[in-house]
């Protein structure tokens, strides 16, 4: 356990010694609160609709964190490979699982410190109206276990290549395909989509917490995406063993 | 062998197309410094990442200090030291960081990686660079960095792929006193072209050539196996004109002389002949007691060895 602590905390040092840290963290704040203030896909912005809410924010986030996270979790493995420090790392006495879930707990600390600056948002809203707490605490466990699950995907996509672009171009591809388009191409393949379907989509499941729902079946769901990933992860980085 | 630390039996690496190790066996004695060399593309690195488990085999068996290498990969790696040849470190970080990361990876606490890393830093001079990024550093001290994070848990076997490439004339010399040093506490695996090296730190070399173990011993095992019979370069002091035809005559007349051949004259500044002689045995004694007898000078007597490169020349050009 102490390895995993130990690779996390050396990670996270490395993702705020690199500048994709800072622009990362600048451009999410800005995107969502640029969408926070202004409205997403042209619906009602924070103004127009005179409620204290952050639904706009929980809508808008999860999208810029699709776009973002693969950028964090991009050099995770790839660099590692490129530069041959994986040659050291893995001949430590420490398990390939624990390799990688230490690099995603270092990469949760981002989205922990990207998150946290938010907290300007429900400031505001408090300032101006009685939000409701319990909405705002279910949309931020939402935005911590779907952010979770992009940087599972992403630190999967970077054991399977050593160009971190390549890595990051991946891991913006699924996390957006698992988003949303999964969503837009059973619209259309079906008139009345079956509900199972429609629960293999991030944004179905996100919904409930953006709501403030917090249903265990949600928080299941995208544990057990990210675990996938994560055994994914290790399976591929084991892999070099049979090559 | 009883005392063998590190045992290794038909190792069989295949990758898709090439067979980089075909059914290597080999044994390393406890306190030993074993030299793995090849040409390039031999199959060093390929045993080295093997035995580090960075890399699996495809069949054989390996046993690290009485553990089975591959059903134990995690403890047998807690007993190894590691310097890869490429020793790729995080350049963001300064190299006190690095290695109490390192160290606290090997299961030591904050306190006992400082401690550590003071008694190896001047092992390995590194003292004055304990605070600098590893960015700023220098490819010998890179590679000091990464010989201190391979004995920084102080391993029973240490494993080092071409440890001085790269590194000035003064580099080469201090790591490889370093290595003899090792020599003392530690069994070490070292993998090297440069074949002085070799001769001077290495206990026993095995070649390996073409994915094959083509030699195995000390040089002084390997030299009498190339040679097959006994070479001597004898000087013998002689004024005559005819280049020592009497005295080659009689040389060759010795029992167990095969052949005599007649190498130069010189003279510095005693006027001699040089002859060397091909023998079924070591006839050292022998020749001394013969020039004693007939009252010749003995200017030179000695056993012509080859040298390193010779040796590894002969085996990898047979094989």
């Amino acid at each position: 356990m102490k390895q995993i602590w130990v690779i996390a905390r050396r990670e996270l040092a490395s993702t705020f010694d690199s500048p994709i840290a800072y622009i990362s963290a600048t451009v999410f704040l800005v995107a969502t609160g640029l969408m926070f203030f202004f409205g997403i896909d042209g619906g009602d912005d924070y103004f127009e609709a005179r409620q204290a809410t952050l639904r706009p924010f929980f809508d808008a986030a999860p999208w810029v964190l699709a776009v973002i996270l693969p950028a964090v979790t991009m050099r995770l493995v790839a660099e590692e490979k490129n530069s041959g420090t994986l040659e050291l790392l893995v001949t430590l006495p420490v398990s390939d699982s624990r390799i990688i879930l230490g690099k995603l707990l270092g990469s949760m600390g981002f989205l922990f410190v990207t998150l946290a600056l938010t907290l300007v948002f429900p400031a505001v809203v408090m300032t101006v109206g009685s939000p409701d707490i319990g909405a705002i605490i279910g949309g931020y466990l939402g935005l911590i276990l779907i952010g979770t699950t992009f940087l599972a995907l992403g630190l999967m996509t970077s054991t399977w290549t050593h160009n971190q672009i390549v890595a990051f171009i991946l891991g913006l591809l699924l996390c957006v395909f698992f988003w949303t388009a999964t969503d837009a191409l059973i619209k259309v393949a079906f008139d009345r989509p079956p509900m199972a379907l429609r629960l293999l989509t991030f944004k179905t499941q996100f919904a409930a917490f953006a709501k403030g729902v917090i249903d265990i079946r949600n928080v299941v769901y995208f544990v057990s995406v990210t675990a996938v990933a994560v055994a994914a992860s290790t399976y591929t980085l084991k892999s070099r063993n049979w090559r | 062998m009883a005392d063998a630390v590190i045992q290794i039996r038909n190792l069989v690496k295949e990758y898709d197309t090439i067979t980089a190790l075909n059914g290597v066996s080999f044994d390393v004695k406890q306190g030993e410094i074993l030299g793995l060399l090849g040409p390039n593309g031999a199959g060093k690195s390929t045993t080295m990442k093997i035995l580090t488990s960075f890399i699996s085999a495809t069949s054989g068996q390996v046993t690290v200090d009485g553990l089975d290498l591959f059903a134990n990969p995690i403890e047998t790696r807690a007993r190894i030291g590691y310097l890869p040849e490429s020793t790729a470190l995080y350049p963001d970080m300064v190299v006190w960081d690095y290695l109490v990361y390192c160290g606290e990876m090997r299961g030591f606490t904050r306190a006992q990686c400082h401690e550590r890393i003071r008694s190896l830093a001047g092992r390995v001079g590194l003292i004055e660079k304990l605070k600098e990024p590893i960015h700023t550093l220098s490819k010998g001290y890179k590679q000091r960095v990464g010989l201190a994070q391979a004995l920084l848990h102080n391993p029973k076997i240490v494993i080092l792929d071409e440890p001085t490439s790269g590194l000035d004339p003064n580099q080469i010399v201090e790591i490889r006193q370093l290595i003899k040093e090792l020599g003392k506490d530690h069994t070490v695996i070292l993998s090297t072209h440069i074949l002085p090296e070799v001769r001077q730190t290495c206990d026993r070399i095995v070649i390996i050539h073409k994915g094959e173990k083509v030699a195995d011993g000390t040089i002084e095992q390997l030299e009498g196996k190339l040679h097959g019979t006994h070479e001597l370069v004898v000087g013998v002091g002689w004024d005559g004109d005819d280049r020592g035809e009497p005295i080659r005559q009689e040389l060759a007349t010795l029992p167990g002389v095969l052949k005599v051949t007649h190498s130069h004259g010189a003279s510095d500044p005693i006027r001699h002949q040089v002859f060397e002689i091909d023998a079924k045995q070591d006839m050292r004694a022998a020749i001394f007691a013969w020039a004693n007898d007939r009252g010749h000078t003995l200017v030179e007597l000695r056993r012509r060895s080859l040298d390193l490169e010779t040796i590894f020349q002969r085996i990898t050009s047979e094989a």
